[in-house]
């Protein structure tokens, strides 16, 4: 079965008033088998995080549809075996991770014990046990980043879906999130992440998609992507140019 | 709806830890204890001056928790993202907002409680040290001025999810919601006044008519619940009343909560 599909999705935001609407994803349209690890590869502001919203259901499209395990993303029910993390993650202030984590539990259906025991592994494995009692506003933002992955990852779900995973990391904590993509993957979860840091997508994905300015410019495995002695820089460069827009990077 | 209790339960653990909220309970005390001091001055209206100022301290306490509380345990989440991760769970749009109310209700709930133990006990002792200047006094009366106030604060509450739900800020809320509550309480003098001026003969503007009328069926008439002057001279209110002023707020509060989670269901977070 198709882990994530999209069917031409487009979505425009309108400006301020007198701002004319911007087209943040145009015909938007690929699909992600069960336990393929995609890397969704794009400059700021290319269209990766709108793209995310809406296989969450943050944000509608204006056109297509957007499928996960097979039930369109409108129905929540999908979202039992999603996990998210979101990009910057912010979490309650005056919880604390074991807190977090219990809602994050309870919300997704678990028991007690199922609960007790998530936490307790994702704790040690997010090395945030001796922290599990503070409150997550005195967390650094790589504690609070591990707290968000724990979260994402309470209810064991089937699609993992994470947006800039490495961002605000140090290199202990991207190697962790790193092992962290190679485990869901061996576990043969789906893992779809977004980045514009492309050591990342090479080190860990099956395929990867570009997307420059809302469109998605090529989709392939990274072996045929880096064929022929490409680099992924070389080939990320390349789309970006051909699309024009240079200078958003 | 099993979500309802994990989300009410976030909230009043990130609502009850925030630190406005004991500045709040420690204003109402203080209040509190003044009103041990200048009750006594009123000479013989004593009791009067310690029921009104008792309740008011409660009312007033409560609107700081609203306004300053209330507000921004919803704002937050929207301003800082936090929703991303709440409704990334199976959770859907009114399931979101009625936690979050349930939240709030009980935090107010508790709040206003813990504040009313203080002023009874204050009310207490004054009755105690000035028992004939309390002759009409009514320990029922005075639970039923406090429960009304329960009621309009979660009457506001419900009506600050609705300003929260289509406002891009929280400030805009905050604004919307104070002039509800001085909208809600001066409506029944203004269309009083308004009636008295054309029996009197006295010229009053059509369109100030019609405004004052589109308002009086529009924002909720929080006089209705504002029984401070008959708790504080021992007036009793007939059964009838006090069912038709729980029923009034009822259906506001559903009402405006419904609005709400209609707005929320197309909100879009970018």
């Amino acid at each position: 079965m198709t882990a994530i599909e999209t069917k031409g999705i487009s979505k425009t935001f309108k400006g301020d008033l007198r701002a004319k609407r911007v087209n943040a994803l145009e015909g938007l349209e690929f699909e992600i088998a069960q336990g393929e690890v995609f890397g969704f590869l794009g400059p700021n502001g290319a269209g990766k995080s709108t793209a995310i919203k809406i296989l969450l259901n943050l944000i509608y499209p204006d056109r297509g549809n957007a499928c996960i395990l097979g039930s369109d993303v409108k129905d929540k029910e999908v979202r039992r075996f999603v996990g998210y993390l979101p990009e910057n993650p912010y979490f309650y202030d005056y919880l604390t991770a074991e807190e977090l984590l219990w809602f994050g539990g309870r919300t997704s259906g678990l028991n007690k014990s199922a609960i007790a025991e998530r936490t307790e592994m994702l704790l040690t494995r997010m090395n945030l046990t001796t922290a599990r009692k503070r409150s997550l506003r005195t967390y650094s933002k790589g504690m609070v980043q591990r707290a968000g992955l724990a979260m994402a990852l309470i209810h064991d779900p089937q699609v993992v879906i994470l947006d800039e995973p490495m961002s605000g990391l140090d290199p202990i904590g991207r190697k962790m999130v790193g092992d962290l993509i190679l485990e869901l993957k061996s576990r043969g979860k789906t893992v779809f992440f977004s980045s514009h840091i492309l050591t990342d997508i090479e080190r860990f994905c099956d395929r990867a998609g570009i997307i420059v300015s809302g469109k998605l410019r090529c989709i392939d495995t990274l072996d045929n992507l880096l064929s022929g002695g490409n680099t992924l820089e070389k080939v990320f460069l390349h789309e970006v140019e051909k699309a024009g827009g240079r200078e958003e990077l | 709806m099993t979500v309802l209790w994990p989300i009410a339960v976030i909230t009043i653990k990130e609502g009850i830890r925030n630190r406005a909220i004991y500045g709040i309970s420690l204003f109402a005390l203080l209040l509190l204890g003044l009103n041990l001091l200048i009750a006594n001055m009123a000479a013989h209206d004593v009791g009067k001056v310690a029921v009104d100022m008792a309740l008011s301290t409660i009312s007033f306490s409560g609107l700081l928790v609203v306004l300053f509380v209330g507000i921004n345990l919803m704002a937050k989440d929207l301003d800082k993202k936090t929703i991303y991760m709440v409704l990334s769970k199976p959770i859907s749009r009114s399931e979101y907002i009625i936690g979050k109310f349930f939240g709030i209700v009980l935090i107010l709930f508790s709040t206003i409680a813990f504040i009313s133990i203080f002023a009874c006990a204050c009310l207490f002792v004054l009755k105690a040290g000035y028992a004939t200047y309390f002759p009409q006094f009514s320990w029922s009366l005075v639970f039923l001025g406090i429960f009304f106030i329960l009621i309009t604060l979660i009457l506001l509450s419900a009506l600050s999810f609705l300003f929260s739900s289509f406002s891009s800020t929280s400030f805009i809320t905050l604004v919307l919601t104070i002039l509800s509550y001085l909208i809600g309480q001066s409506l029944s003098d203004i269309k009083a006044l308004i009636e008295t001026s054309r029996i009197t003969g006295a010229a009053v503007s059509p369109i100030t008519i019609q405004v004052v009328n589109v308002a009086y069926y529009l924002f909720p008439n929080l006089s209705f619940f504002d029984i401070k002057t008959q708790v504080a001279h021992g007036v009793s209110i007939p059964v009838p009343t006090i069912l038709w002023t729980v029923l009034y707020g009822f259906v506001y509060t559903s009402l405006a909560i419904t609005a709400a989670s209609l707005i929320f269901r197309k909100k879009e977070f970018s």
